[in-house]
């Protein structure tokens, strides 16, 4: 297997142009769409292989129990590094593991609150307005069905403080942004690129990306919705406003004088309704970056692929039953 | 649990700041049992309260609240369970402010409709509302008046 073992572990730097590119020059289904493939299949290669890592790493520890066999010269000889490259897969896999554990538990954990929380309001009350100054809109997803607990829907969750600064029309506005958030089930893509993230760090760029392009998806069905773009973009704009009383002077501003979501937000949907075709045009910057990602997405599976029936072989040679 | 003398909270420096202290203490006990998940007992209430109370006076505070129809009681055991009984919205607007209040990191569950804006973000958002504010002007809604979308939202 070589080298192709290690592939999948950087191949994820040829995803980062098409996700710093997909903003301006897809449609932000599409972008989410995309991006979320690219972050999964990734990531589920750059795990395969940590996975394979580990095994040739696991083998060379004392007292393990693996067949001795596995730790024979020849499986030592199918990695390149294999000490180094073994011992530090382990430490890599458990840290990824781990990653995805805590968020998978926390993401049922915030689900769960929530839905607690709301449980004291009637079932058919949606959106559920809470006498609360404290300007926020949230979609809460739904949870499937338990053993002794019915399946619970979305709900919209939106404060007093919150809707008594907005008009009615911005009102319906925001209402059409949550139900979209909801309808388009925008918190599996938030997930997904959640746990992409976690099992390789460099696929942390998609999950900002997939972030805003999923706000922008359903700032896009809230203005078909309401068939006013402008409008949608004075509600979105009016609350970040409103909201604003957090002081939140982020680090990251300093450096980059690029505007943050909402601005972009704002701006996009003052501009025209964007093109709703699948592919960027080859020859543009985004059609280049989108091919990079593609080939190197491919690339991946099959490095992955390839090492993974190379390991194969060589540790069914190395077993003696 | 019955360490603390009964007077201790109420009594000590006199009936004058007990009286004031009263209703601040009422509301305590109510929070407290807005944070219980469940029907809880004074017991609960009283270690929920930093033991500050004596048990006795987390008593009678909760006995005051039954009279007032401000909590609900029914008997589990050999003592009172007992349940607020504010008005369901209100309860759920607490419930959720402590989960966003202690869940900083829930982007990907709980999808906010607005991100917050750094100083600069903000005054991007304003011009660009502004602009927003002058082509609506122009075009079908005359009557908004000289006020732009910015204005108001700086207002309320």
């Amino acid at each position: 297997m070589g080298v192709f073992v290690f592939l999948p572990l950087v191949l994820p730097l040829t995803a980062l142009p098409i996700a710093r590119l997909a903003e301006q020059h897809l449609h932000p289904r599409v972008t989410t769409r995309l991006l979320t493939l690219l972050a999964v299949v990734l990531g589920v290669c750059s795990t395969l292989c940590l996975g394979l890592l580990m095994v040739v790493g696991t083998a060379q520890l004392p007292g393990n129990p693996l067949p001795d066999g596995w730790s024979d010269p020849e499986v030592r000889a199918a990695v390149p590094y294999a000490e180094v490259a073994g011992l530090a897969a382990i430490f890599a896999l458990a840290g990824a593991l781990t990653g995805c554990a805590t968020a998978l538990r926390r993401n049922h954990r915030i689900r769960a609150r929530a839905h607690r929380a709301l449980d004291v309001l009637p079932a058919g009350a949606d959106p559920a307005v809470l006498p609360d100054d404290h300007p926020y809109a949230y979609a809460v997803p739904g949870t499937p069905a338990r053993p002794g607990r019915p399946a619970r829907p979305g709900r919209i969750a939106v404060s007093r403080g919150m809707l008594r600064s907005l008009d009615a029309d911005e009102r319906r506005a925001l209402f059409a942004h949550e139900r979209a958030h909801l309808r388009c089930r925008h918190h599996r893509y938030l997930l997904a690129v959640r746990l992409a993230g976690c099992v390789n760090p460099l696929l942390l760029p998609l999950r900002s990306a997939v972030a805003f392009s999923a706000e922008r998806w359903a700032d896009e069905e809230a203005a078909r919705v309401v068939g006013d773009r402008r409008l949608t973009a004075r509600a979105v704009g009016r609350a970040a406003l409103i909201a604003r009383p957090v002081p939140a002077p982020l680090p990251a501003q300093f450096a980059s004088p690029e505007a943050g979501p909402v601005p972009r937000r704002v701006a996009a949907l003052l501009g025209p309704v964007p093109s709703a075709r699948t592919w960027p045009p080859a020859l543009t910057p985004a059609g280049l970056a989108a091919l990079v990602a593609a080939a190197g997405t491919a690339a991946s599976a099959l490095s992955s692929l390839n090492a993974a029936v190379a390991l194969f072989l060589v540790l069914k040679a190395a077993t003696p039953w | 649990m019955g360490g603390t003398p009964f007077g201790k909270a109420l009594g000590g420096a006199g009936r004058e700041r007990a009286r004031r202290g009263q209703g601040q203490l009422e509301a305590q006990v109510l929070a407290a049992l807005h944070q219980a998940p469940g029907p809880a007992t004074a017991a609960w209430v009283q270690e929920r309260l930093g033991g500050d109370l004596a048990y006795t006076t987390v008593m009678t505070i909760l006995s005051r609240l039954h009279a007032k129809g401000a909590v609900t009681r029914e008997r589990s055991g050999r003592a009172y369970a007992w349940t607020p009984a504010a008005d369901e919205a209100g309860l759920a607007a607490l419930r959720m402010r402590r989960v966003l209040d202690g869940e900083p990191d829930r982007d990907a569950v709980l999808t906010s409709f607005v991100s917050a804006l750094s100083a600069h973000d903000e005054e991007v958002l304003r011009s660009l509302l502004d602009r927003a504010g002058d082509g609506g002007r122009a075009g079908p809604g005359p009557g908004r008046g000289g006020a732009g979308p910015s204005d108001e939202a700086r207002g309320g």
